[in-house]
């Protein structure tokens, strides 16, 4: 479970860039944060990630404060990057098995951690080569494979599929949906409408700090998804309106 | 959790075929160092016994012969080099190995291998030493500049610090990636340097030569230490890997070549010492004129006759019933030993002077800490010189009060007279006991203190950067 309250930051600009965010994301539920650039997406993740301390509010993972709890929260959370990126001198699996024993899960033996490359269909032949020539859409599932070895209970993805071929996207939304099946909770920032569509269940649209919009994807086509995007990026900032959920 | 981190990056490092290459360079140049030296550890021991077999052989073999003639003969004093000298030969080069003991002079030291040496050897002097001071931190900032900055660059940082690993297992397995790599590098040479000690052990009259080895041991690991920290520390700071470089390297320059250079010059410009030339005046003068300048040598042979006319109740030194010529000489050596006292001792002050600005100096640059002790424990140093040279200093006095003893049995102004043969056996052999760890520790309080220092507060600055540590 991932929880924001009033969470807000501000790094000394006229408008701060994460202004009282209120969200709550159960496990099973796949949150994505849409917006453009500059919207406040990373920087919630980032605050999630206790990578910087907000200037005021809290943010939960599990029920533990990340401020007070830095490791112990961490250790909830998977994180990835629009990029994952790996240790080039080291294999696929090597890169696998180091990140998740950093994360507490250092009992795994070879087979399993080969098991985890199945499960995000990476070869075995690719996972014992060093990632010096991975693509990126092998690096993002590795990405997800370190997800799934950690055990986390919750995800916090920055823009992950931006970059890739739609095939590559569509196989990463499947896997979410995998991890969101079997009760983790996910918070998604992203630019691709459409990937929200198909692989969240809750969609929220920011704009300069502020969380606009939230609506579930069950009740919208792609094209009410884009309408409501393109509505609340033309509209001023309601201000201090409380949320609304739009219902169609 | 460390281990896990440090076996990370030595797998890296080990990958890496820049680390290769270096690695196995720095191992040749340390082996290579350490077998030259060692070779001539053996030769120069070798030949110190064959000299002072020699020396001994020569002395006893005079015949009958007059005893001041005989103080002026001479005999040569060695001074037997330690093993671990091989490792680090420090000034040995500069103060000679030998000196000759005769009568009225105390002898600057001799064969000073540096003297012979054209100007290009101050620069290319391979040793152990200078592999470990001035080398192997090198490779310390290029294993560990990246240790936090090329995550940075790369990105993995910002995986890692989402991982919930502490900040100080993070510090600590780098530092330990480091140090495993550092003593794939060492191993082999430390290895090669306890089996030489352990082949010299007993023919060096070093006995505590394994004590002092360990030691020199622990210096270089603080010093290393030292370096792992501060370039952990700056690595975690530094905005890119390429910052964190240009710091380091920088930082190398100031230690290795800009503050040993610039110590030595301030230190010489603090406590100046006199060129040879003006010690030899000075000396001459104060043993002609007197050291006060009112009681000139002719006056110290007049008061001397006097007295000792007086004490036997005769007119003329010729009824005297010993040979006042033995007397006077020994008067001569007395008042001799005092004015060589006063300058040696002023003079050595003076180099003991400059030694301590070169310690201290160790407040900003580690190497002159580790330098200092590593000579120290090595034995090549300027204390330990002094040590020998009063040591050969005392044996030359008690071999001229031998011979003026024996002066005594002979005929007054017969400077032909001799004593027999066997005489010369009475005269001890020099024997040299090199002063033990306790005391060499004793003048090098500062060195230790510095490069205990060094070590904590790099370490606690490692620490601190790592607290600090931003994920990009």
């Amino acid at each position: 479970m991932l929880e924001a309250i009033d969470l807000t930051k501000n790094y000394g600009t006229p408008v701060p860039s994460l202004d009282q965010l209120n969200l709550r994301i159960e496990p099973g539920e796949v949150f994505c944060l849409l917006g453009p650039n500059g919207a406040g997406k990373t920087t919630t993740i980032s605050l999630f990630l206790g990578f910087s301390a907000p200037t005021a509010g809290i943010a939960r993972i599990g029920s533990l404060d990340v401020q007070t709890h830095p490791l112990e929260t961490k250790r909830l959370v998977a994180y990835i990057p629009e990029q994952v990126m790996l240790y080039r001198n080291l294999t696929g699996l090597e890169n696998l098995e180091y990140f998740s024993a950093l994360a507490g899960q250092d009992r795994y033996g070879k087979e399993e951690l080969l098991g985890f490359f199945d499960g995000v269909g990476l070869s075995r032949e690719a996972a014992l080569r060093r990632v010096g020539t991975y693509s990126k859409g092998m690096r993002q599932k590795v990405g997800i494979a370190m997800a799934v070895a950690k055990r986390a209970t919750a995800l916090l993805l920055d823009e992950p599929t931006s970059g890739l071929d739609p095939k590559a996207s569509n196989e990463f939304s499947q896997l979410l949906l995998r991890l969101s099946g079997a009760g983790v909770a996910v918070l998604m920032a992203t630019h691709d409408l459409f990937r929200a569509k198909e692989a969240g269940t809750r969609v929220g649209i920011m704009k300069a700090g502020r969380l606009l919009t939230t609506a579930r994807t069950a009740d919208l086509t792609h094209a009410d998804l884009e309408r409501l995007y393109l509505e609340s990026m033309a509209a001023g900032i309601p201000d201090g309106s409380p949320l609304e959920e739009v219902a169609l | 959790m460390i281990t896990r981190i440090a076996r990370k990056e030595f797998t890296e490092m080990v990958r890496d075929g820049r680390f290769r290459v270096a690695a196995a360079l720095v191992m040749a140049l340390l082996v290579a160092a350490l077998a030259a030296g060692w070779k001539h550890h053996v030769d120069s021991t070798a030949q110190r016994l064959t000299a002072e077999r020699i020396t001994r052989a020569q002395w006893l073999n005079q015949g009958a012969r007059n005893p001041h003639s005989a103080a002026h003969y001479g005999v040569w004093a060695f001074r037997p080099q330690s093993p671990l000298a091989s490792i680090d030969p420090g000034i040995e080069k500069y103060v000679g190995t030998a000196v000759w003991l005769e009568a009225h002079r105390q002898n600057e030291f001799r064969y000073k291998p540096a003297s012979d040496a054209t100007a290009a050897a101050r620069f290319g002097e391979l040793t152990a030493a200078v592999v470990l001071q001035l080398l192997l931190p090198l490779v310390i900032v290029l294993l560990s500049f990246g240790a936090f900055a090329a995550e940075r660059d790369n990105g993995t940082l910002r995986q890692l610090l989402s991982l919930g690993v502490s900040r100080s297992d993070l510090a600590l397995g780098k530092a330990l990636g480091v140090a495993s790599a550092l003593a794939v590098l060492l191993v082999p040479a430390t290895a090669l340097g306890i089996a030489a000690l352990a082949l010299s052990a007993g023919t060096s009259g070093w006995g505590d030569g394994p004590l002092r080895l360990w030691l020199m041991g622990l210096g270089y690991l603080l010093y290393f230490g030292a370096f792992v920290g501060l370039s952990i520390a700056v690595s975690a700071r530094a905005r890119s890997a390429q910052l964190a470089l240009v710091v380091l390297v920088g930082f190398w320059i100031v230690n290795g070549l800009v503050a040993p250079r610039a110590v030595a010059d301030l230190a010489r410009g603090a406590f100046p010492g006199p060129s040879s030339f003006a010690f030899t005046q000075a000396v001459r003068e104060d043993i002609t004129r007197g050291a006060d300048g009112h009681n000139s040598s002719d006056k110290r042979l007049d008061d001397l006759k006097a007295a000792v006319l007086k004490k036997y109740g005769v007119k003329r030194v010729e009824d005297l019933p010993v040979n006042f010529d033995a007397l006077s000489l020994q008067a001569g050596e007395d008042y001799g030993n005092t004015v060589y006292d006063k300058h040696y001792t002023r003079l050595w002050d003076t180099y003991r002077n400059q030694n301590a600005v070169h310690q201290w100096g160790a407040a900003v640059a580690p190497l002159l800490a580790v330098r200092s002790l590593s000579m120290g424990l090595a034995g090549s140093d300027f204390e330990q010189h002094r040590h020998f040279a009063t040591a050969a200093e005392n044996h030359r006095r008690l071999i001229n009060r031998i011979a003026n003893e024996e002066m005594l049995k002979t005929e007054y102004n017969n400077w032909n007279d001799e004593v027999p043969a066997e005489t010369w056996a009475k005269f001890p052999e020099f024997r040299y006991g090199p002063p033990g760890v306790d005391w060499v520790l004793g003048q090098y309080l500062p060195s230790i203190g510095l490069m205990l220092a060094w070590c904590v507060l790099a370490t606690a600055a490692a620490y601190w950067a790592t607290g600090r540590l931003r994920p990009s």
